[in-house]
């Protein structure tokens, strides 16, 4: 049981086997940061797969459920950070409480090397507002499933700027129903209709390479 | 539309629906037609969000104002949620089945129900409704399910799920039911007026029944879409018989329609996105495929919403029996339909909300232009926004804009 046999196992999805392996690692004494970084792998080629078609949104919900579960049993052996990537503000925006897709989001941008700060759901501009005061992140992700979530992002995105705060922070929507017109609408930097295309769209903006 | 202002009411209505209806059987009408449904968000134009599902009155007249300001070939606004579980509870029972399919702001009152959150209830009043489900089900509970839905649904998931009913037989779940009774015959009518309104203007309904994808049942009602999802890998064989034990009540709520003229059965699908083809064909496809086959057997056609991006399962639509009814896309590119689809299937779809949004006016002229030149020839085609929604920020002469178009370049 090695390091790559776990990457195989979450790559394919096989739940039992990546737990019983992360349990096995960690108790030879692997490190947990070592374990986390063959996850962050893993999930990169589930990533990948899922851009080019082979794995659909089904999978993506399931690794990043098992994703989960690694790091509640990972996370407590953690003796030290690494240095995150960067740090998104998340929420699903005022008036709007799905967020299916956000926590998808969530658990590959954290896997990814992301710190995320979620705010959870219908959440409204002045909360954004004081978690890019308080948090000071380099990215704030707005996420909506209907259509009535267009307003509630562009209204976050105006008080982002009567707060002095726009330029400070690159803003991206995400959800099933975002476009290029959203984002002109709503005054975004990007946008994206799934959670890995909104991966690779945070990391560009950061000039992180895809 | 041009010409319109001349007719009368009877006419326009016979010439519109007789529009759809001749695209529906895959022929080539006048002219293309043009759907709108909403579930609220555009006519916040006019009332609150909160308004439009706790005030039948208010609900008649904004509806009835936007289809005089916006007239189109069928409006259909849906101002009431989700409640397809109430309708399966009592699938034997065909007098009251259909008429607790959906729930308004006072039935989601009546039930405290968990599966819906409301305007000026549990959201910002300006908002508009929205369903968002829950787990009320264990994995370990498929087989109840299975054995028997209707006493598993009736005797264990409506108490867990609406909060009026926790405690069965007591004071206040009977009085529940009778409030939610009071509040049907009430909706009903308001169904009905709100129909005469429309055709006082002209514009046409649609007769409509309803059913459900079981697995989205399941999704839904059950174990929340994603509990759902890993149920089709963890527990495979129960998911699978659990489905093909919901086929038969699913048939009876459609059906219940039928003696009153229903003639289009609405079928919203919600996770065929998730899924990968193979997933889409073991576990969601066939017993969707059984319903829709045997409603159309029945004589009654499907509409269905294939939610998101439909691509990966386009073909399996083909293994149905050819007009059986309407293929209503979000995200699919309805060209790319049309071409594996065509004088199969009618397409409706081709708008993007978005689009009616931020764009220009000609830009959405130009774009409808473009669409209908590659989608109209050969008919079996309805123009409609991409999601059954129109945002209300959406400017009056973007909406123009789309109605105008459709009228210039639709023409045949």
């Amino acid at each position: 049981m090695s390091l790559a046999d776990l990457i195989d196992a979450f790559v394919n999805l096989d739940e039992n086997r990546v737990l019983g392996i992360v349990e096995k690692l960690l108790r030879e004494g692997t490190d947990p940061s070592e374990i986390l970084e063959a996850c962050r792998k893993a999930t990169t080629i589930i990533g990948e797969r899922f851009e080019r078609g082979e794995y659909f949104l089904s999978e993506l919900v399931f690794a990043s459920e098992i994703f989960n579960s690694v790091m509640r049993v990972v996370l407590p052996e953690l003796k030290r950070e690494t240095k995150p990537l960067g740090t998104i503000v998340l929420g699903t925006v005022q008036g709007d409480i799905h967020d299916i897709g956000k926590n998808i989001f969530k658990a590959f941008a954290e896997a990814a090397g992301f710190k995320v700060i979620d705010l959870g759901v219908d959440v409204p501009p002045e909360r954004f507002v004081d978690a890019v005061r308080t948090h000071n992140p380099d990215i704030v992700g707005m996420s909506g499933l209907l259509t009535i979530s267009y307003e509630s992002m562009k209204k976050t995105v105006n008080a982002l700027k009567e707060a002095g705060l726009r330029d400070r922070v690159r803003v991206i929507v995400g959800g099933g129903r975002m476009d290029e017109h959203v984002k002109r609408y709503v005054g975004a930097d990007e946008w994206a209709d799934n959670a890995m295309l909104g991966i690779r769209k945070c990391k560009e903006m950061l000039g992180l390479g895809g | 539309m041009t010409g319109a202002e001349l007719k009368s009411p009877e006419d326009l209505l016979k010439e519109r629906f007789g529009r759809v209806e001749k695209a529906i059987e895959l022929g080539e009408p006048d002219r293309v037609p043009l759907i709108i449904f909403t579930c609220g968000d555009i006519l916040r134009k006019y009332a609150k969000g909160y308004e439009l599902y706790f005030n039948y009155d208010r609900a008649r007249e904004v509806s009835v104002r936007f289809a005089t300001e916006y007239p189109v070939d069928v409006f259909l606004a849906a101002l009431a949620a989700e409640g397809f579980i109430f309708a399966l509870a009592f699938s034997d029972y065909p007098d009251i089945a259909p008429s607790v399919r959906f729930w308004t702001g006072p039935m989601h009152d009546a039930l405290g129900d968990k599966y819906t959150r409301w305007p000026g209830r549990e959201l910002p009043e300006d908002s508009i409704f929205q369903f968002i489900g829950g787990q009320f089900m264990e994995a370990k509970e498929y087989c109840k399910l299975s054995d028997d839905p209707i006493t598993f649904l009736n005797e264990v998931i409506l108490p867990r799920s609406c909060l009026n009913l926790e405690k069965p037989n007591s004071e206040k779940a009977n009085v529940a039911l009778i409030r939610l009774g009071v509040e049907v015959s009430r909706y009903l009518k308001f169904l009905g007026d709100s129909a005469a309104d429309l055709a006082k203007v002209g514009v046409p309904s649609l007769p409509l029944t309803f059913a459900y994808a079981p697995l989205d049942f399941i999704g839904d009602f059950l174990r929340y879409p994603t509990g759902a999802l890993l149920d089709v890998r963890r527990h495979p064989d129960d998911v699978k018989r659990a489905c093909e034990a919901l086929v038969e009540p699913i048939l009876k709520v459609a059906l219940s329609l039928k003696p009153a003229g229903a003639k289009y059965a609405f079928i919203p699908l919600h996770l065929n996105e998730y899924l990968s083809p193979k997933l889409y064909n073991e576990f969601y496809w066939p017993t969707l495929k059984k319903i829709i086959v045997a409603l159309y057997e029945q004589g009654i056609k499907s509409l269905v919403f294939f939610e998101g991006w439909h691509d990966p399962h386009l073909e399996t639509i083909l293994e149905l029996p050819r007009g059986w009814g309407i293929a209503y896309f979000e995200k699919t590119d309805v060209r790319k339909a049309k071409k594996i689809l065509g004088g199969h299937t009618c397409i409706m779809g081709g708008v993007p909300p978005s689009l009616l949004l931020e764009a220009t006016p000609d830009k959405i002229k130009g774009y409808i232009k473009d669409i209908l030149s590659e989608v109209k020839p050969g008919g079996g085609f309805i123009l409609s926004p991409g999601v059954a929604d129109i945002p209300m920020p959406v400017p009056p002469e973007n909406l123009r804009a789309l109605i105008d178009a459709v009228e210039e370049y639709g023409r045949y």
